[in-house]
This record gives C-alpha cells, sequence and structure tokens, in this order.
C-alpha cells in the first residue's frame, strides 16, 4: 500500500499471526482496511456510505430468503408473495423491508452522490471511485427495476413492458434487442424467469463493483468538506490531518445510521405501502392497461426527462430533420434519459474548476442547490401525467440538467473566483473545535 | 444526565410501549356454542372456552343453568332473513355458514380498549345480558343505547366519525347523510381537495397513457382496444369522485383490528359478497388467527366445510379443510378477487397527494370499499346491453355493480346496527383484514424496533460524543497529541 496515506501499518505480534501472514496475509487486509486514516474533519454528510452498505447487506439478506419461498412463474408469482405475506414465518415484516429497503437504497445513494458533486469528491484522483460508482447506481436500478416485476402485479407488469419498451426505440436494432431481453414478443413468462435470475445474480455484481469502489477511495484517501488532500509528506502530519476509521469513523456513521433505520423502521412498520403503488395489488392481466403507469419514485426524474423530449420540442425537430428522421422523438427522448446519467458520469472531465469542494465556490453554490431543487422537481414532474403544464416543467428541469454538466460546471471553473482555502485539514478542524492558536480562517 | 440515567429512561419508555401494545390482546371470552342456537359441530351446553392472552384456551363446564337458555327464536328469525337477500350462487352455504359467525360476534366480548366508539357500546350490552335473548328483545332499546352514546361523544369525536345512530330512520338517511358527508368533507381537508383532484388526474390518465405510448413503447399500441376500453371508463368522469373518511380503529400507528367488527364483516362477506366475489388468497384457516377475526377453531373448520372445493385427486367436489383458500369465484358476470381489494385501490393520498395521510388515516382502500358501497345514488343507465349504476365514489361515476348492499340486509346476532353505514364499515374492515392480515403483528414488530433503535440512537450518540471529546478538545486536554 506505498500508494495509500502514511500510517502504522498491521504488525503480527505472535507467532501464529506471523504464521497466517506470511501464507494468507488477510487479517492484515482487515485491520488496514478498518483502521484507514479518514480525514477528521468529515461532516455528516458522509454517513451514507455506511448507510449503503447497509442497505446491501439488507437487501441481500432479506432478497435471499424472500427467493427461498418465491415462485417466478406467471400463474404462480403473485399468489406466492401472497404465501409469504400471510403463510411464511415473518413474511410480511421480510417482505417489507425488502421493499422499502429498496426505496432507502435510492435515498441514501442519491444523498450520496448529491453529496459528491457538492464537495467535488468526483475530481482527481478520484474519477475511478466516481466512476464505479456511477456503475454501481447503473446496476441498482437494473436491479431495483427486475425486483418491482417480480410480485407480477400490474404495475410490475406494464412498468416492464413500458421500460424494455424503450430498447425497441432504438432505430434498427430495437425491436430485435427488445424481443431479445423479454425472451419473446412481450412480457411473459420468459421474463419473469430472467429477470428474476438476473435480480439475483447483479446484487453481486454489485458487491464486487462495491469492493472496488472501497478499494478506489482507499487508495486515494476519503475526500472531506475543504477538498484538500491529507499532507503525505511524513506520518507524523498525516496524523494531524486524520483519524483512524475504527473507532471514530465507525462510531459516528453508526449513530447516523441508527437514526435513518428509526424512521426506516417506522415506515416499515406503520406505513409499508407508502411508497408503493396499489395497482401493484392486482394481479398482473395483459389485457387490462392501469390507468396511469407510473415507475417507483426513484425512477421517476429521469422519467420525467424521458417524457419531456416530444415531438414538439425545436430541439427534437432539429435532430430529426438533421438524422433524416432516424432519431425521433421517442429515440431522443431515450437518448436524454441514458444521456442524463452520462454526463453525470463523466462530471470529473467537464467540470474545470481547480477548487475542489463547492463550500470554496460562491457561485457554484447557487447552481448546485439549484441543480438539487431541479432533481426534485424532475421526480415529482415524473409522477405527474404527461399534459397541462407538467410537460413544460419536466422540459424545463430536463433542460437545466444538461446546462448544469454540460454549460455551467465548465464555465464556471473559468470565471469564478473561488474564497480563500485553509491550508491543511487540521487547520480546519481546528477552527472549529478548539485550538485558540489556529483562529478560524 | 448520566449515561445511566439516559439508559434507565429509555428502558421505562421502551416497557411502556411494550405494556401499551399488549392491552390490544387482552383476554377474549367466546363461547364455542349457546343453546338454542343450530351450531354445526355441537359441543356440550354450557361449555365455555377463554382465551387467554398467550393464545392457549382453557375449557371450562358451567353447566346448563347460567346459560338461560331460552327457546330459539333470535336465531330461527335470523336465519330466514338472512338468507333471504343472499345472492343465489353454487358455492356457498350462506345460512348455516353466517349462523357460525353471527354466533361468534354474538357471544365474544371485546377487551379491546382503543375504540370507545358507538358500535362498541351498542357490542357489550347484549353480552352482560343472557346471550341468546338479547339480539330479539333489546333489539331497540340497544339502538337507542347506540344513538345515546355518540350523541355524548359527538362534540369529542371526530366529525368524520360516521355515527351508526344517525342512520336509524332508514329511509330518510340518505339525505341527511349525503348532508352530513358534505359536512364532513368540509371539514377534511384532505378528502375534499384529494376526491376532484383524483378525478381529473383519472380523466387525465387515459391522455396520460396514450401519450406515454407515443412516447415510450410499441407493444401497448398494439393493446390499442384495451386502452379504449380504460379511455371508457374514464371519459364519463363527469363529476367528482367522493371518498369518505372513515376512523376506523386499525388507522394510525397504534390502530388494532376490532375482532367483533372483523366477524360481523365476515357474515356480510358470507351473505352478500360471496355471490360474486371470491378471495382466492386467503387460507380459511387464518379466519382462527390471532389478530383477525378470532373464530374458535371448530366453527371456522364448520365454516370452510360449507364450502366446496374441486379436488382434482378424486375428480370430485370435497368440503374444503382449513388449509384451503376462500373460493375463487370468476367468469361471466363475477366480481373481482376481494382478497387484496383493500390495498388495491387507493382512497386518498392527502394531504397535497404526498399521502403521508397513510401514517396516520390508513391507506384509504377500505374507505374507498365504504364509499363505493355508500355512494349509490340509485340513478341507473343502459349500456352496450349493462346496466350502470350511478356511484359517487367510482371512478366515471357508473359501476356495473348493482347496489349489493341494503338496511338491515343482514342480522347480526349481537345486534349491532344493520343499517347500510354499519354494515359497509364492517365489511370495509374486513377486506381490510384480508388484504393485510398480519397488520398487528407487523405494526408491534415496527413499535419494537423503533423503540430498540431509538435507544439504540441514544447509547450510540453518547458513545460517539463521549469518543470525540478528546480530538475536539485538544486545548483542553493536558498532553493531548491527537
Amino acid at each position: 500500500m506505498s500508494a495509500g496515506i502514511p500510517t502504522d501499518h498491521y504488525e503480527p505480534k505472535t507467532s501464529a499471526e506471523r504464521w497466517i501472514d506470511r501464507r494468507l496475509p488477510i487479517v492484515r487486509l482487515l485491520v488496514d482496511f478498518v483502521t484507514l486514516p479518514t480525514p477528521r474533519n468529515l461532516n455528516w454528510w458522509w454517513i451514507w456510505g455506511i448507510v449503503l452498505t447497509f442497505c446491501l447487506v439488507l437487501q441481500l439478506a432479506t432478497g435471499i430468503v424472500l427467493a427461498m419461498h418465491y415462485t417466478p412463474h406467471v400463474d404462480l408469482a403473485f399468489g406466492s408473495v401472497e404465501h409469504i405475506m400471510r403463510n411464511v414465518n415473518g413474511g410480511y415484516f421480510l417482505r417489507y423491508l425488502h421493499a422499502n429497503g429498496a426505496s432507502l437504497f435510492f435515498l441514501a445513494v442519491y444523498i450520496h452522490i448529491f453529496r459528491g458533486l457538492y464537495y467535488g469528491s468526483y475530481k482527481a484522483p478520484r474519477e475511478i471511485t466516481w466512476i464505479v460508482g456511477m456503475l454501481i447506481y447503473i446496476a441498482m436500478m437494473a436491479t431495483a427495476f427486475m425486483g418491482y416485476v417480480l410480485p407480477w402485479g400490474q404495475m410490475s407488469f406494464w412498468g416492464a413492458t413500458v421500460i424494455t419498451g424503450l430498447f425497441g426505440a432504438i432505430p434498427g436494432v430495437g425491436p430485435a434487442i427488445q424481443t431479445w431481453l423479454l425472451g419473446g414478443p412481450a412480457v411473459d413468462n420468459a421474463t419473469l424467469n430472467r429477470f428474476f435470475s438476473l435480480h439475483y445474480l447483479v446484487p453481486f455484481v454489485i458487491a464486487a463493483l462495491v469492493v472496488v469502489h472501497f478499494w478506489a477511495f482507499h487508495t486515494t484517501g476519503n475526500n472531506n468538506p475543504t477538498g484538500i488532500e491529507v499532507r503525505r509528506t511524513s506520518k507524523e502530519e498525516a496524523k494531524r490531518d486524520t483519524l483512524p476509521f475504527w473507532p471514530y469513523f465507525v462510531v459516528k456513521d453508526l449513530v447516523g445510521l441508527a437514526i435513518v433505520l428509526v424512521i426506516f423502521f417506522a415506515v416499515v412498520g406503520f406505513m409499508p405501502n407508502y411508497l408503493g403503488h396499489p395497482d401493484n395489488y392486482v394481479e398482473a392481466n395483459p389485457l387490462v392497461t392501469p390507468a396511469h403507469i407510473v415507475p417507483e419514485w426513484y425512477f421517476l426524474p429521469f422519467y420525467a426527462i424521458l417524457r419531456a423530449f416530444t415531438a414538439d420540442v425545436w430541439l427534437v425537430m432539429a435532430v430529426n430533420w438533421i438524422t433524416f428522421g432516424i432519431v425521433d422523438a421517442k429515440f431522443f427522448g431515450v437518448i436524454a434519459m441514458f444521456g442524463a446519467i452520462i454526463v453525470m458520469a463523466l462530471v470529473p472531465w467537464l467540470d474545470t474548476s481547480r477548487v475542489r469542494s463547492g463550500r470554496y465556490r460562491p457561485q457554484f453554490k447557487w447552481w448546485f442547490w439549484l441543480l438539487a431543487v431541479d432533481f426534485v422537481v424532475l421526480t415529482w414532474a415524473g409522477a405527474m401525467p404527461a399534459e397541462g403544464i407538467y410537460p413544460y416543467i419536466a422540459l424545463a428541469g430536463a433542460a437545466y440538467w444538461f446546462a448544469y454538466f454540460l454549460v455551467i460546471l465548465p464555465l464556471l471553473g473559468v470565471i469564478e473566483r473561488p474564497l480563500p482555502i485553509p491550508n491543511t485539514i487540521e487547520e480546519d478542524f481546528d477552527a472549529h473545535y478548539g485550538r485558540a492558536t489556529h483562529p478560524a480562517e | 444526565m448520566s449515561l445511566r440515567n439516559v439508559t434507565l429512561t429509555a428502558v421505562a419508555a421502551l416497557s411502556l410501549g411494550m405494556a401499551a401494545n399488549a392491552q390490544s390482546t387482552t383476554t377474549v371470552t367466546v363461547p364455542l356454542n349457546e343453546p338454542g342456537t343450530q351450531a354445526p359441530v355441537p359441543t356440550g351446553p354450557g361449555t365455555t372456552v377463554t382465551r387467554l392472552p398467550d393464545g392457549s384456551s382453557t375449557v371450562e363446564t358451567t353447566g346448563a343453568a347460567p346459560a338461560a337458555p331460552a327457546p330459539a327464536a333470535p336465531a330461527a328469525t335470523a336465519a330466514p332473513v338472512a338468507a333471504e337477500p343472499a345472492p343465489v350462487t353454487a358455492e356457498p352455504e350462506p345460512q348455516t355458514a353466517a349462523e357460525v359467525t353471527a354466533q361468534a360476534a354474538d357471544t365474544a366480548t371485546p377487551a379491546t380498549t382503543e375504540e370507545p366508539a358507538a358500535e362498541e357500546a351498542a357490542a357489550e350490552a347484549p353480552a352482560e345480558e343472557p346471550a341468546a335473548e338479547a339480539p330479539a328483545e333489546e333489539a331497540p332499546a340497544e339502538e337507542a343505547a347506540a344513538d345515546e352514546a355518540p350523541a355524548d361523544e359527538a362534540p369529542a369525536e371526530e366529525a368524520a366519525e360516521a355515527e351508526p345512530a344517525a342512520e336509524d330512520e332508514a329511509v330518510e338517511e340518505a339525505p341527511a347523510e349525503e348532508a352530513a358527508a358534505d359536512e364532513e368533507a368540509a371539514q377534511d381537508e384532505a378528502t375534499e381537495d384529494e376526491a376532484p383532484a383524483e378525478a381529473v388526474e383519472d380523466e387525465a390518465a387515459a391522455e396520460d397513457l396514450t401519450e406515454d405510448v407515443a412516447v415510450a413503447e410499441d407493444s401497448t399500441e398494439e393493446d390499442a382496444p384495451q386502452i379504449d376500453e380504460a379511455a371508457e371508463a374514464t371519459e364519463a368522469a363527469t363529476h367528482d369522485q367522493v371518498i369518505h373518511d372513515v376512523s376506523f380503529s386499525f388507522e394510525g400507528p397504534f390502530g388494532t383490528y376490532d375482532q367483533l367488527q372483523l366477524q360481523r364483516g365476515l357474515q356480510v362477506y358470507t351473505e352478500v359478497c360471496a355471490g360474486c366475489h371470491g378471495m382466492k388468497q386467503v387460507p380459511l384457516r387464518t379466519l382462527s388467527d390471532p389478530n383477525g377475526p378470532q373464530l374458535p377453531e371448530d366453527q371456522m373448520r364448520a365454516y370452510a366445510g360449507e364450502l366446496s372445493i374441486f379436488d382434482p385427486e378424486l375428480d370430485d367436489e370435497r368440503p374444503r379443510e382449513p388449509t384451503d383458500m376462500f373460493p375463487t369465484i370468476e367468469g361471466e358476470g363475477m366480481g373481482p378477487d376481494l382478497s387484496l381489494m383493500a390495498k388495491a385501490r387507493a382512497g386518498f393520498h392527502g394531504p397535497y397527494g404526498t399521502g403521508i395521510n397513510q401514517l396516520f388515516h390508513g391507506i384509504g382502500g377500505p374507505e374507498y370499499i365504504y364509499s363505493i358501497l355508500t355512494g349509490y345514488t340509485g340513478e341507473e343507465m343502459e349500456q352496450a346491453g349493462t346496466v350502470l349504476y350511478e356511484n359517487t365514489a367510482f371512478p366515471g361515476g357508473w359501476i356495473s355493480m348493482a347496489p349489493p348492499l341494503s338496511d338491515d340486509q343482514v342480522t347480526y346476532e349481537d345486534g349491532s346496527p344493520t343499517d347500510l353505514n354499519s354494515m359497509a364499515q364492517d365489511i370495509s374492515a374486513f377486506l381490510m383484514w384480508t388484504a393485510e392480515p398480519k397488520m398487528m403483528e407487523r405494526k408491534q414488530s415496527g413499535l419494537v424496533a423503533v423503540l430498540f433503535l431509538i435507544v439504540l440512537t441514544v447509547l450510540l450518540y453518547l458513545t460517539n460524543k463521549r469518543l470525540w471529546w478528546p480530538i475536539k478538545h485538544r486545548d483542553e486536554v493536558a498532553g493531548s497529541d491527537r
């Protein structure tokens, strides 16, 4: 670990430990992992990593048990979920934990992502951490989408029909891809089976990506609210900027996790269907289309972007004309939806500012918070019917989303005059807590 | 405050919460058999089973004397009345099955503490009398009692609480109820705001859908006829969808099912709904589950035995076992399955579409069912050979189900009011239970989890504070190098 922050590493003390360490340095790996030098000035926005880790473990644990009682067959799936709710010991709680756990997972990941966007956690040298994080996020979306199909309710079925229809919008090969994804001409038993298989598989891919994510930021060290790097010139100086992850940040993160879980368990215990859709308690019926197809709340911002670009938008018309009609409104919407995630993934190279943390960027702050509001507005617009004023709101929201990443961030780095930045993390920390010898600022 | 004191306080709060929770499962006495009624599985007269809170039961023989063997009059009159309006079906034999439940409803005494509602007062009254006599003789007096109870409580109670007493004048009730409902709606911002909004939403939905199809996907385009069907249903939405907020006993984080109400609801289902609606997801044995209607096991078995099922191994019909489900009823002219209906319909999404109402007012499904059952205006129209009935709660305003319930359609043996309003509430509560049979267990688990996590949070917070203190106060800690 030569690349890491200078620190005391694990020393095997007994002969047994030395014996193991020479053959499989697993204890060394674990000890070094949990004693990672962590910037001592991390604030409460840094707790969401542990919430996310908890969510992954929760979803795996509950999901594996649920899979023992679930039957992936179009005639039996709905009934098997009811079997879990009525006959399996504690099944009702497991299922509600799993369903609401997905929501907590996404809530946490959105806060985690926006924390990274504010404090510039994506900037060099943490681009790979960021990209891997985005891959995790995409894998999460795939998993959640496929998981929502499994209960085989009306929203499951029609949600699957709509979302796989997105791939059908790709010119030329689209319909073939859609058929390949579904395993047939329409959502049916083959679809349900492969979705169940993949819903079981992808979480382990996520777990692997999470390990890579950890590995990457353990190499670069955590970012922190100042965006300044930990001093690596000597072990002594590094020590003054950091504290070991265990016990300081483990305990702090657990406080945050416990508070989050109080709310989470209140939702699971007292209003577990709050975030669900009533139609999903109606068994899937290919002959009856629900009046109002909406995806789960965590897809709504991107769903709003998908629907925002209708054929009457001049940009869509222009692109349509330039591409000789290959890119129609439908395909444009699909491109926009995936594009919204891609521009976010490319942000390390779109943000030109040399100052990492938004804390010292007076103009950036405003644009950032506008983006956060934009995200909420898009979520809301995505839940609304696509008529009246809502498409315009969604269009404005989508436009700002792209403008932020493609125009504002590149320009802002050039024109903005950042505020003075503290010299060290220690200085920042002491400005908040203590030493009179280092007054604030 | 020291750490120990904090811990102590937290643990005290925890045990208080658990104690409060335990109250909801206090003793319920269920006499198995009443002399004078025709129980399908007779046990000795005067045998009572006392259900203890821990789920075990003790059987004691009290002899015939105290049970006051009145002539079979109440039961005998109850039976024909009950049988008469029940829709004719092949499957269940409503008469006897109804009796089983009616009997159970009659004799069980609730000890739930949370609901001082009028029905409860009414329900308790006969239980103190020699049980068998009560229904016939006491009924009017009792209704008067029921009248008084809400009258006293009315100021204290929420206006939204639909008083069963108000509906005693069966015929004239409709306008009065409407007025009350309007008042109620005016008071309840959420309901008022939501109802029109929802109608608009539904109306919009059809177009929204076509929008979806246009933008997003291919395959629904092939389903155009179905979409038209959906559009047709919503097209007629020229009026506001009215959902009444009913204060059910099971709402809110501490809400519990009212066992007697569930039993009455089961009776309504059996005598009225079962003709056209199945409940294929609900195992019959769960009728005896704790926190449900809690039918004594032999009554549950008798109830199941009244229903037949086709057994492919026997190649013949056989009586249902407790492990079988309620019947599946499908086909031309039959209604949708009711197992999950209370969760499959959103009554309201308020306030302001956030849905936070769920926390204190439940998910609104039972309210939707109640509003459908009480929402008929009496108007009919014929469309494409089907008679449609105007209903203020149904999206689109016209429903193909004929008004299923009318005043005094069933006779409760405990003498509970049998006006439309009360019966609609009973069946709605029962369907909430069929949709969410583990609700009480879930809330209890949730409460325990929340309380433990609060304790954990406090302890972790104090630990964290202590842990970081020397770090954050380096200048005060002599010789610290941190």
